[in-house]
C-alpha cells in the first residue's frame, strides 16, 4: 500500500437483496437461506479506482447511477458484497447535513454530541467549539434548541461542525449549495485549506459545473458501472456524451471533442489575461476561439479602471448547426464569490436567440461596468444552446481570464456602491 | 455465521471503546424523555412509586399475599419493590430494544457510527432509572429500620440479569430492524414475564415442577437473591452462578446475531 493513497477501491460490487414483503425475510430465515425469497439488485459492479492524498475528486453520474451507494461504501456505512475499500485516514462525511442532530437539544449540545460521534472527547471539543460557533455565525441561537433554527442556521451549524473535525478525507454529497454566498465562500476557503493541508475531498453530484469548479479528477458512474476515471475535462466530456444528448442532436461524433477542434486558429490562450489553470468542458459543437477586453478604446489593457465601461468581445466558431445559442459570462472573486453572472438570454430575451450553421464565426460582446475594489477577478465565459431537455454546454471556459482592477474609485470595500453622505439637519 | 462474532471480548470492547459516546447517548435518552415535561425529572421517582402503590393495594391489601417467614419481618411493599426494581431494568430495556436501531435510521445510513452500541442505550437508560429507584429503596429501608449492610451487594447481584437484557436487546434490536411488529410483540411478552417472575410472590410459592425454571433463569434467580440481600437472608450463590453463566451465553449469542445481521441494516432502513 502506497502511503500517498487516501482511498483505494478494488473490484467493488454491491448487491441489495430485495424482499417483496417483510414476511419473505422471515420465510428465508426459517429455511436457513436455502430457499431464496428475494430478488437481487446490483447497485455497483466491479468498480476500481484510487484517490491520492490532497486530491479533490468528483463522482458524477445520473440519478440512480450508484453514486450514493459508492459513498456509503467508502464511509463504511454499507458493507461491500464483494471487493474491497481501503481507507487511510479519518473520514468526515457530509452525506446528510446534521444527520446526528436532535432538534430538542441546543446547538451547543448537538455540537458536542456530533464531536462524540466522530470520536472526540469533551476536552477536544472545548478547543474547537469557539471556532465552530464563529464559523456557523448563528449568534445567541447556539444555546437555543435546534428546532428553533431556520433551515439556513441548521445547515450552517452542521457544515461548521463537519469541517472542523480535521478530516483527512471529506466526503460531500451535494451539500455545497447551502447557505448564502458569503457562507459558501467561507466553506470554499475551508475546503481549500483542507486540501492544502493534504486532505482529500470527494464531491458527489450530478451537477457537472460543481465538478468542473472544484475537482482535479472525476469518476463517472452509470448504472453501477465505472464508465470513466481521469482528469476532470475528459470525464466531463464522457459524461455529456453519456447523457446521450450531444452526439445525435449536435451531429458531432463523440470522439471529436473540442480538443480536436482546437486548431491553429484558436487565439484565446494568447491573451495576456489568459489563465492557464482554466477548466474547460463542453461537447465542442461550438468553441470560444478568442477573447479581447476593451476599455477606453484600449485593447486588452494590463489593468482596468473600476467603474468604467468595459467590453469583452468573444469569437465563437461553429462546428455544427446549432439553434438557440446562449452566451454566458461570470465574474468571481479569487475566493469564488460571484460578483456578476449573466448570459445573453437574461439580457436579451430568448426570442433573440440566434441559430447558426456549421462553419460560421460569430463575434459577440458583453459590456459591463466593474465597480469593484482593486484586485484580481476570475472571468468565466461559455457558449451553450437551449434544448428541450435543458441547457447543452458546447464550450465552457471556467476561470479562463483574469480581470485586474488597478484603479479603484474609492477604497471602501469589495464593491463600489457609489456611496454619498449628507447632513440633513 | 462468522465465528469471530462469538468472542465475549467484542462485548467488552464495544463498551470500553465507545464509553464516552455511549454515555452521551444514554444522557440524551434520559433527558429527552423528561425535557419539557411539567414534572420533569420528578417522573423518575413518581413512575415507580405509583406502580408500587397499585401493586401494594391490590396484592397486599385485597389479595392479602403471604410471604415465607424469612421475608415476613419486612413490609410487603419493600419486598415487592426489591423485585420490581430489578425487573423494571430488564423490562424497560427489552421493551424498547426493538426500536433501538430502527428508530435511528440516520445513525445507520447517514453517518459513520458504531451501530452495535445502539441497543445498549435503552439498558443504560433503564439502569439510570434503576439507580434512582435503588435510592428510594435505601431511603425506605433506613426509614423503616430494616437496613442491612448486605444491600451493597445488590448492584453486583444484578449482573446476570443485565447480561441477559443485553443479549436480548441485541437480538431484538436486530429483529426489530427487519420486522416492525417486534415493537408491538415484545412489550406484551415483557408483561407476561412480569407475572411469571417471582416479584409479587417468591419462587418457593411456585409449584414444585416449575421451580427449577424459577431458580435458574437469570430473571427469577436475580430477583430472589436481590430480595435475600435486602432482607439480610442467605444468598444462594450457586443459583446465581448458574444464571450468570446463562447471562454470559445470552449476551454473547445476542451480540453475535446482531453483528451477523448488521450488514443489512442500511439496506433495509
Amino acid at each position: 500500500m502506497f502511503s500517498d493513497i487516501a482511498i483505494s477501491v478494488r473490484n467493488l460490487s454491491k448487491t441489495y437483496r430485495i424482499f417483496g414483503h417483510p414476511g419473505d425475510r422471515i420465510k428465508q430465515a426459517l429455511t436457513l437461506g436455502c430457499v431464496p425469497f428475494h430478488r437481487e439488485f446490483t447497485a455497483l459492479k466491479d468498480v476500481s479506482f484510487d484517490i491520492r492524498k490532497g486530491e479533490t475528486v468528483g463522482i458524477i453520474g445520473r440519478n440512480g447511477s450508484g453514486k450514493s451507494t459508492l459513498l456509503q461504501l467508502l464511509c463504511g456505512i454499507l458493507k461491500p458484497s464483494s471487493g474491497s475499500v481501503t481507507v487511510n485516514g479519518r473520514i468526515s462525511a457530509l452525506l446528510e447535513l446534521g444527520a446526528g442532530f436532535n432538534p430538542e437539544f441546543t446547538g451547543r449540545e448537538n455540537v458536542y454530541f456530533q464531536g462524540a460521534l466522530m470520536g472526540f472527547t469533551k476536552r477536544q471539543m472545548d478547543e474547537r467549539f469557539d471556532d465552530i460557533a464563529v464559523f456557523a455565525d448563528i449568534g445567541e441561537f447556539i444555546d437555543q434548541p435546534v428546532r428553533m433554527y431556520s433551515s439556513g442556521m441548521f445547515v450552517r451549524l452542521a457544515f461548521a461542525v463537519a469541517i472542523h473535525m480535521e478530516p483527512e478525507i471529506l466526503v460531500v454529497d451535494e451539500a455545497l449549495g447551502v447557505g448564502d454566498a458569503a457562507f459558501q465562500s467561507k466553506c470554499f476557503q475551508r475546503i481549500n485549506a483542507i486540501r492544502e493541508g493534504g486532505g482529500s475531498i470527494l464531491l458527489v453530484t450530478h451537477a457537472a459545473e460543481q465538478v468542473a469548479h472544484f475537482c482535479d479528477r472525476a469518476v463517472l458512474l452509470d448504472k453501477g458501472n465505472l464508465i470513466s476515471c481521469g482528469d476532470t475535462a475528459t470525464v466531463l466530456d464522457h459524461y455529456i456524451t453519456h447523457l446521450g444528448i450531444s452526439a445525435e442532436k449536435s451531429g458531432v461524433d463523440s470522439s471529436k471533442m473540442y480538443t480536436s477542434n482546437v486548431g491553429a486558429d484558436e487565439q484565446f490562450h494568447c491573451n495576456l489575461a489568459y489563465n492557464p489553470n482554466e477548466t474547460r468542458w463542453g461537447d465542442g459543437a461550438a468553441t470560444i476561439s478568442d477573447a479581447h477586453f476593451f476599455q477606453h478604446d484600449r485593447k486588452d489593457p494590463a489593468a482596468f479602471s473600476a467603474g468604467l465601461e468595459t467590453e469583452l468581445q468573444l469569437f465563437i466558431r461553429l462546428h455544427s448547426d446549432i439553434e438557440n445559442l446562449i452566451y454566458g459570462l461570470t465574474i468571481k472573486t479569487m475566493e469564488g464569490g460571484v460578483v456578476l453572472s449573466t448570459n445573453s438570454r437574461d439580457i436579451f430575451g430568448s426570442s433573440h436567440a440566434t441559430s447558426q450553421v456549421a462553419g460560421d464565426s460569430v463575434q459577440i460582446s458583453f459590456r459591463f461596468k466593474p465597480f469593484l475594489d482593486a484586485g484580481d477577478y476570475l472571468v468565466s465565459v461559455g457558449v451553450a444552446s437551449e434544448t428541450p431537455s435543458g441547457l447543452l454546454p458546447h464550450d465552457r471556459r471556467y476561470d479562463s481570464l483574469v480581470l485586474r482592477i488597478a484603479h479603484p474609485l474609492s477604497p471602501t470595500g469589495g464593491i463600489d456602491m457609489n456611496p454619498s453622505f449628507n447632513i440633513i439637519h | 455465521m462468522n465465528i469471530r462474532y462469538l468472542s465475549p471480548w467484542s462485548i467488552v470492547r464495544a463498551l470500553v471503546d465507545h464509553h464516552y459516546l455511549l454515555g452521551q447517548l444514554i444522557k440524551r435518552d434520559v433527558l429527552l424523555r423528561y425535557r419539557g415535561a411539567y414534572f420533569g425529572l420528578l417522573w423518575v421517582f413518581l413512575n415507580p412509586l405509583l406502580m408500587l402503590g397499585i401493586f401494594v393495594f391490590v396484592f397486599g391489601y385485597i389479595f392479602q399475599s403471604r410471604w415465607p417467614v424469612q421475608y415476613s419481618h419486612i413490609p410487603f411493599a419493600i419486598n415487592l419493590y426489591c423485585g420490581l426494581i430489578a425487573f423494571n431494568i430488564f423490562g424497560e430495556a427489552v421493551s424498547r430494544s426493538p426500536s433501538a436501531v430502527r428508530g435511528q435510521p440516520s445513525y445507520v445510513k447517514k453517518i459513520i457510527f458504531p451501530v452495535e452500541i445502539l441497543p445498549i442505550v435503552p439498558l443504560g437508560a433503564a439502569l439510570v432509572h434503576g439507580a434512582f429507584n435503588f435510592l428510594i429503596l435505601i431511603a425506605a429501608l433506613l426509614w423503616t429500620g430494616h437496613f442491612s449492610a448486605q444491600i451493597i451487594l445488590y448492584p453486583l447481584l444484578l449482573l446476570p440479569l443485565l447480561l441477559l437484557a443485553l443479549g436480548a436487546s441485541w437480538f431484538l434490536a436486530a429483529w426489530g430492524v427487519f420486522i416492525k411488529d417486534m415493537a408491538q410483540i415484545v412489550p406484551l411478552f415483557v408483561q407476561m414475564l412480569f407475572f411469571l417472575s417471582p416479584i409479587l410472590y417468591t419462587a418457593s410459592m411456585a409449584p414444585e415442577v416449575v421451580r427449577p425454571l424459577y431458580e435458574l433463569n437469570p430473571i427469577g434467580a436475580v430477583i430472589e437473591v436481590c430480595r435475600a440481600a435486602v432482607s439480610g437472608a442467605t444468598i444462594d450463590w450457586a443459583a446465581w452462578g448458574v444464571s450468570l453463566g446463562i447471562g454470559v451465553v445470552a449476551a454473547v449469542l445476542g451480540q453475535a446475531f446482531f453483528q451477523h445481521s448488521r450488514d443489512e441494516f442500511a439496506d433495509v432502513l
